[in-house]
């Protein structure tokens, strides 16, 4: 097998290989500005250098050259090589910087190179904590500079897009950006203008970077030269925590990470995986932050004589029990959704199941058209699959509007129906209408009985994407009945460990007064004295891998573990086309 | 204005595209075609290059902003690219601009208001042999300038005669 040598150490390898994503798979590290493993690598930063060379082989006898002290000799490669754009061959001798003083000197003065017209802003720049330059600098950097002499001065705050602002003057031109336009969304948008020290990118004139992918621009800018509209100068990232979970604005389900600081979502980025969107998410995806933080419905709302009204748990639990008595079983109409979770949609299954109430139906929410081949798709929900997985009845709006006139009690979950225009507010008059949702809508506000249910960032629940992949949300947000603290699968910031009620930058309104909709149901039940347990997403997903066939075998350990899991894709495909 | 490109233009530009084996190539030539066209490559001149050759805008417009020779807003039909790096403006190159700057009462950047010239302060243009020196339009060189040479140059400009070709020989050594 080929084998190169690192640093002294050898090791094999088979295929084709660049040395620089060889030694980061090794858990080693070599500093690098512009190279991207899903791009193209231009070697233009010039910050990966490493020593290269071969041993020297005699050609006849086969052997390896020795020198004066029995060593292998290397024939050293004349120059020094940038390591992300140089091919792995048998035999070859890679030094870095931890062994090569030379190395670790060129990669010293590169930095000194690429500081001089950088601006020394870091203490009011968004990228500080997070910033490849600001880190290597610390790590491999000189002391000072010696330049003395005046920074060039370039535009900044360039509105490039409705999304995007631009810094020329942090910019040090690594190109990932075009690189990005051209290679991964090929809108080709940008591109370097000016040259030498004037370099920046920019769009041609007159022409905005209203690319739908725009801001994962901002996410590999290496330095703090594209920042996104929305989030620039909202928060350092060392005061926010980061969470994994899933994006609920689509049917890719999209890996990301929701960026929180007290209990509020300030941003999400996307996370790497390779089988569902690689490292890149939709720009829609990112503004739908806005969604776990406004507009939430805290506490249960009631009707009154036509208004509704604040009103307590135990009211509503009361309230719906003496209502669910007043009909028939038959007259239920429970509506399950794709914008809910498995576990969820799940909880409300059993709960039909228990009072002999006809099992979930549900609608799904398509706009024809959006799907682009990349991260978007037609379908809006994140869960149209575990609906029918779940084995719902999927209900065209015409067959779900005649259903709901028969109904003498509806159920709704999350769906919009009113504003999707499948049904009519006037429909929902003279039968009692509940719905469990996270934020206001027209449905909600026509409604009877509106149950807070807790978002994808207060839950954790797994949702099937469209090619039938199963992967789960972690809790990142506080309710009123959580605490971080105690909920060891939360992850905590350094202003939620240290923040403490009686400090100004804590607020205990931004936990909002919900409950996961299976709590809810099965307090419900509890009161309606044919109790149910459905304590947590993981235990509920257990339940479910063991009692339905196309879950088999799913657990959270296992999602995690493998950052979700495929479900049997024939089923899925075959469910979706009938 | 509109800018369009003739049939014969895009003959020529047929012609140059198949010089190449992919189109990128091809940028650079058709935006000479165009400046020489049009005078000048403005954004909206960039856009028709783009599009003829079904390029990015973008890139096109970076190939643009990285050659000064390329001209991004319309110029004087004369543009005089005065060198004062090093050797110029060591053998007198700011006296021969503030020179040509008080003849054409305007400061270098500037177009005079005739549309006739326009004043360029330009890095080496690699005749520091035959220096203070200038360039018109991107073609000839006038080399070891004088007042007297500038006040010729700028009579002859006006009257639409460009300067010639001036072959300037280097002192040899003579008895070898």
């Amino acid at each position: 097998m080929p084998e190169i040598f690192i640093d002294g150490q050898r090791y094999e390898f088979e295929g084709e290989h660049r040395v620089l994503q060889f030694i980061q798979d090794l858990g080693k590290e070599v500093p690098f500005f512009c190279y991207h493993p899903a791009m193209s690598a231009p070697a233009n930063c010039r910050q990966c250098f490493v020593k290269a060379g071969q041993y020297v082989k005699d050609r006849e006898t086969g052997e390896y050259e020795l020198d004066e002290e029995g060593n292998r000799t290397i024939r050293w490669f004349p120059k020094l090589q940038t390591s992300c754009n140089l091919q792995m061959v048998d035999g070859m001798v890679i030094h870095t910087q931890e062994t090569d003083e030379q190395v670790a000197r060129a990669q010293k003065d590169t930095l000194e190179f690429l500081l001089i017209n950088h601006p020394l802003d870091c203490p009011i720049c968004d990228q500080a904590g997070e910033c490849p330059l600001q880190i290597q600098t610390y790590k491999y950097g000189p002391e000072g500079s010696r330049f003395e002499v005046k920074k060039v001065h370039r535009p900044k705050r360039v509105r490039l897009g409705p999304r995007v602002i631009l810094d020329a003057e942090r910019c040090i031109n690594c190109t990932r950006c075009v690189r990005f336009t051209d290679e991964i969304s090929k809108s080709h948008q940008l591109t370097i203008v000016q040259r030498g020290d004037n370099n920046f990118p920019i769009t041609a004139p007159g022409r905005e970077f209203d690319d739908p992918y725009s801001l994962n621009t901002v996410d590999i800018c290496p330095v703090g030269a594209l920042t996104a509209a929305d989030f620039r100068f909202k928060a350092r990232v060392w005061e926010m925590n980061q969470t994994p979970s899933i994006d609920m604005t689509n049917g890719k389900g999209t890996n990301i990470d929701l960026w929180t600081r007290d209990n509020i979502v300030l941003r999400i980025t996307p996370r790497y995986n390779k089988e569902v969107n690689d490292h890149w998410m939709p720009d829609e995806a990112r503004t739908a932050y806005t969604l776990f933080n406004e507009n939430r419905i805290s506490r249960p709302l009631q009707k009154l004589d036509g208004e509704q009204v604040l009103s307590s748990w135990n009211n509503a639990y009361a309230t719906l029990m003496e209502q669910l008595e007043e009909v028939k079983p038959a007259e239920v109409l429970l509506v399950g959704s794709p914008h809910a979770s498995v576990e969820e949609n799940y909880a409300l299954a059993k709960f039909a199941n228990l009072n002999g109430y006809r099992k979930p139906v549900f609608l799904r929410n398509e706009e024809k058209g959006k799907a682009d081949g990349f991260l978007l798709t037609d379908d809006l929900a994140p869960n149209t699959n575990g609906c029918i997985l779940l084995g719902f009845d999927e209900l065209t709006p015409a067959e779900f509007s005649a259903e709901a006139e028969k109904a003498g009690l509806i159920i709704l979950v999350h769906d919009d129906f009113i504003s999707r225009e499948v049904l009519t507010a006037g429909q929902l008059d003279g039968k009692y209408t509940v719905i469990f949702a996270s934020n206001h809508t027209k449905t909600t506000k026509a409604a009877d009985l509106v149950i807070p249910v807790t978002t994808a960032a207060e839950h954790a629940a797994s949702y099937v994407n469209v090619e039938g992949r199963i992967q789960r949300t972690f809790r990142a947000k506080e309710t009123k009945y959580n605490k971080r603290r105690l909920d060891m699968e939360m992850s905590e910031g350094r202003l939620d460990r240290y923040g403490t009620n009686f400090d100004n930058w804590v607020n205990e309104d931004n936990k909002i007064d919900c409950l996961p909709l299976w709590t809810f149901i099965s307090n419900l039940t509890g009161y309606m004295g044919t109790e149910i347990t459905l304590e947590d997403g993981r235990l509920i997903m257990s339940e479910i891998a063991s009692t339905i066939d196309a879950f088999n075998g799913v657990s959270y350990a296992k999602m995690d573990e493998n950052s979700g899991i495929q479900l049997d894709t024939e089923k899925v495909s075959k469910k979706v086309e009938s | 204005m509109k800018y369009e490109f003739s049939e014969e233009d895009l003959k020529e530009i047929d012609a140059i595209k198949a010089k190449y084996p992919e189109v990128m190539p091809a940028t650079l030539p058709v935006l000479w075609l165009a400046q020489n066209k049009f005078g000048h490559v403005n954004p909206e001149v960039q856009r028709l290059v783009a599009s003829t050759l079904g390029l990015p805008e973008a890139h096109v417009h970076g190939v643009v902003t990285f050659y000064t020779q390329y001209y991004e807003e319309e110029k004087g039909t004369y543009v005089l690219d005065v060198c004062t790096c090093l050797t110029c403006q060591l053998c007198g190159g700011y006296e021969m601009l503030e020179y040509f700057e008080e003849k054409l009462g305007i400061k270098q950047g500037e177009t005079t208001p005739d549309g006739r010239f326009t004043l360029k302060e330009v890095e080496c243009l690699g005749a520091c042999g035959y220096a203070p020196m200038m360039q018109v339009s991107n073609e000839t060189y006038v080399n070891n300038l004088t007042k007297e040479k500038v006040d010729k140059l700028l009579d002859d400009l006006r009257q639409d005669k460009k300067p010639e070709h001036e072959k300037v020989g280097m002192p040899q050594r003579k008895n070898i």
